[in-house]
């Protein structure tokens, strides 16, 4: 009789853990999901209504199709889970720390920073050969009939590795800093 | 302050105020018509696009007697720039060439 109490126990413990476990994984599932939509990043921390601002009437915003790339499309890599956790969690704390003490809570604190955070990210871009923009766009299925003929020249270089999509695509989303861009970053690969 | 001193002052922001608002203005509008025609998809304020950055092009043509000559040449007619601005009016022309030269 005590071995069934027993056994009992532990089938309910086990089934307990299981649901908990469950309920943590959804959860956290749940979490990463959420903290990668727009809406989440254009009002969780507000800072970030100065890029959304900017972000508005770009070609990734509206265009004639209405497909959109938002904030987690292009500043968080999409190949892999692990790259895409460790980078939520590092930038986000990142983050967190800065909308906390206030490094760029005003507009004019923001512009002192805006070339920095753009050099940053497009040594990523740089240091990836564009993998975030190459997520959707993909080169070799790019349509030459339906590019014009100075974009169907430029392109060429993307096969043979002559310049990457940042090298001339920048300031599309966010309003382009003054200074240099990425052709003139020195990039250790 | 001494009553004619007041009224230089006065005199000063009379005119340099609305001039400066005039050229800010100026600086709009010029950008607005650079984005219209499409040259900001080759180029940009200071950084290397597709083409020179204006900042390039305005050291370039610095001092230069026929700089604005050139510019305005490239961007209105040239065969071998052959990318133009919609513009047609000589006042917006000469503005955008302006622009350019003072990045």
């Amino acid at each position: 009789m005590k071995d069934w109490s027993r056994l009992k126990l532990g089938i309910v413990v086990a089934l307990v853990a299981a649901a908990a476990t469950l309920v943590a994984v959804a959860g956290g599932a749940a979490g990463v999901v959420l903290t990668g939509t727009e809406q989440f990043c254009t009002s969780a921390c507000h800072s970030m209504s100065i890029p959304a601002a900017e972000f508005k009437g770009t070609i990734h915003d509206t265009n004639r199709t209405g497909v959109r790339a938002t904030c987690a499309d292009c500043h968080i890599p999409h190949h892999s889970v692990v790259a895409m956790l460790m980078t939520k969690t590092q930038a986000g704390i990142k983050d967190v720390y800065g909308e906390i003490t206030g490094v760029i809570d005003t507009k004019e604190k923001y512009e002192k920073q805006r070339y920095q955070m753009a050099v940053s990210v497009w040594a990523v871009m740089k240091q990836t050969d564009s993998r975030e923009c190459r997520h959707c766009h993909t080169a070799a299925k790019m349509d030459p009939e339906k590019q014009s003929e100075g974009a169907r020249k430029k392109h060429e270089a993307l096969k043979t590795g002559g310049a990457t999509c940042i090298d001339c695509h920048f300031g599309i989303a966010h309003s382009e800093p003054d200074g240099p861009g990425p052709q003139e970053l020195k990039i250790a690969k | 302050m001494r009553t004619a001193s007041k009224f230089v002052l006065a005199s000063v922001l009379a005119i340099g105020v609305p001039s400066g608002v005039v050229l800010a203005a100026d600086d709009a509008a010029a950008s607005a018509e650079l984005k219209k025609s499409g040259c900001m998809t080759c180029h940009s304020v200071s950084a290397k696009k597709d083409g020179p950055s204006f900042k390039a092009v305005a050291e370039k043509y610095k001092g230069a007697a026929d700089g604005a000559d050139k510019i305005r040449a490239n961007i209105t007619t040239s065969k071998e720039h052959n990318h133009h601005l919609k513009t047609k009016d000589d006042a917006q022309v000469k503005n955008v060439v302006d622009y350019i030269l003072s990045r």
